[in-house]
């Protein structure tokens, strides 16, 4: 699948956070965005739009993103979701990936490190 | 980040005024040090010999260092030396403030050299690659706020003015702190809680001038109303450096640390059963207070 055609779901309370990481996707050639401001809304949009790609932060308010995690997993076991928080801890790491996250980005997010997690998925 | 202590130590000690501070920092951005400042810092050059050197300079249209070397007072291989040297950034500070006519070369030595008295700071960490006294500057500064754990409380602020240098800039400065024991009333803030071993509550508060400033810096973006952005860019930042600083306890005491999601608000009374300690941080562009307190 290429990138342009791939639809992809930011889940991140900060407006800011949302923006910054669809811009960098943009300029890497993504078109197709779905948004989400919590870790419920985040599992409600995957369920709904059955993205192609995942992104989300994990302290976000009614529900947290490693909870989100194990929802989407129970879902879809192969859903490719990429954790991107301020707090990498291996702690925060473990928990992320035993949920069944496939990446952990550390905020702030740099364009590389989003260029080669989407470059190893997509055309 | 001696700089930024040092400012405070001008302001408080009555050697520059609060308005003549601001604008050395904003000039300080586009200044270039001048050799004559290195040379004087170096002690290859006294004020005397500076001063001769800009005079022969006003009546022929030789550089500065060809003049030094023509004079004698130093050889072509010290100009290349000390053109070529990293250099403390408070001396850029200073230059700018003895451009600007606040005080001398000599008053500022005077000042810096007062200052390393008073801190017992070693000449060499001075310099922005060595910064071994910082940590002593950061205690200091917080002497007057107790803490269930000193430890982690130095780690944070130390770790805050870092991510105010990385994210926001280096041109601040840190006013006096000031406790609050009743509530703290806000201007707009952002503010996160810390979980675990070490509670502690966190707010960023400021005008919304000048949060339209720190949040267009923090994004890199041009913000010029207070929007959802700009409000997104406090909580941000908190929530970046918070988590920096869960990151650094982990590894360091191998202790987790949790964090709340941030939020923002306006003009309110915030209240704490522990005593509220603000510590804030003039920029060029206005005051940033930030208030930590550590929950019983």
């Amino acid at each position: 699948m290429q990138l342009k055609d791939a639809k992809i779901l930011i889940g991140d309370d900060s407006i800011l956070a949302r923006k910054q990481l669809k811009d960098v996707l943009t300029s890497l050639g993504a078109t197709r965005f779905v948004e989400a401001v919590n870790g419920n809304e985040a599992v409600e949009k995957f369920i709904a739009e059955k993205p192609d790609l995942i992104f989300l932060d994990i302290i976000m308010p009614i529900k947290d993103g490693i909870s989100a995690v194990r929802e989407i997993i129970a879902e879809d076991s192969a859903a490719q979701i990429v954790i991107v928080s301020s707090v990498g801890t291996q702690h925060q790491l473990k928990a992320a990936i035993e949920a069944g996250a496939k990446d952990f980005v550390q905020k702030p997010i740099n364009a590389e490190q989003i260029a080669s997690i989407v470059s190893s998925r997509f055309e | 980040m001696f700089v930024q202590f040092f400012g405070g130590f001008l302001l408080n000690k009555g050697a520059v005024t609060r308005e003549q501070l601001i604008d050395a920092m904003e000039k300080e951005s586009t200044a270039h040090i001048q050799l004559g400042t290195l040379a004087m810092h170096a002690g290859l050059m006294d004020a005397e010999q500076i001063e001769d050197v800009r005079i022969s300079q006003t009546h022929t249209d030789k550089r500065f260092g060809e003049i030094c070397v023509d004079k004698g007072y130093l050889t072509e291989a010290q100009v290349d030396e000390l053109l070529a040297s990293q250099y403390p950034k408070y001396l850029l500070l200073g230059q700018v403030l003895e451009e600007q006519g606040v005080f001398d070369q000599s008053t500022f030595n005077a000042l810096v050299q007062e200052y390393i008295t008073k801190n017992s700071i070693p000449e060499e960490d001075l310099s922005n690659k060595n910064e071994g006294s910082i940590p002593g500057l950061v205690k200091d500064y917080c002497s007057e706020f107790p803490s269930r754990n000193k430890e982690y409380q130095l780690e944070y602020i130390q770790l805050l003015l870092n991510d105010l240098i990385r994210f926001i800039g280096s041109d601040f400065t840190l006013l006096h702190p000031v406790i609050y024991s009743s509530g703290y009333p806000t201007q707009k803030y952002s503010a996160q809680s810390i979980t675990g071993s070490y509670p502690a509550a966190i707010v960023l508060d400021m005008t919304e001038d000048t949060a339209i400033k720190f949040a267009s810096r923090y994004a890199s973006e041009d913000f010029d109303t207070f929007d959802e952005y700009v409000q997104a860019s406090m909580e941000d930042f908190l929530n970046l450096h918070n988590g920096l600083f869960n990151v650094n306890i982990s590894n360091t005491y191998s202790d987790e640390l949790g964090l709340e999601p941030p939020f923002s608000g306006e003009k309110t009374q915030i209240k704490s059963s522990a005593p509220m300690f603000m510590f804030p941080a003039l920029f060029s562009f206005g005051i940033v207070n930030i208030v930590l307190s550590e929950s019983a």
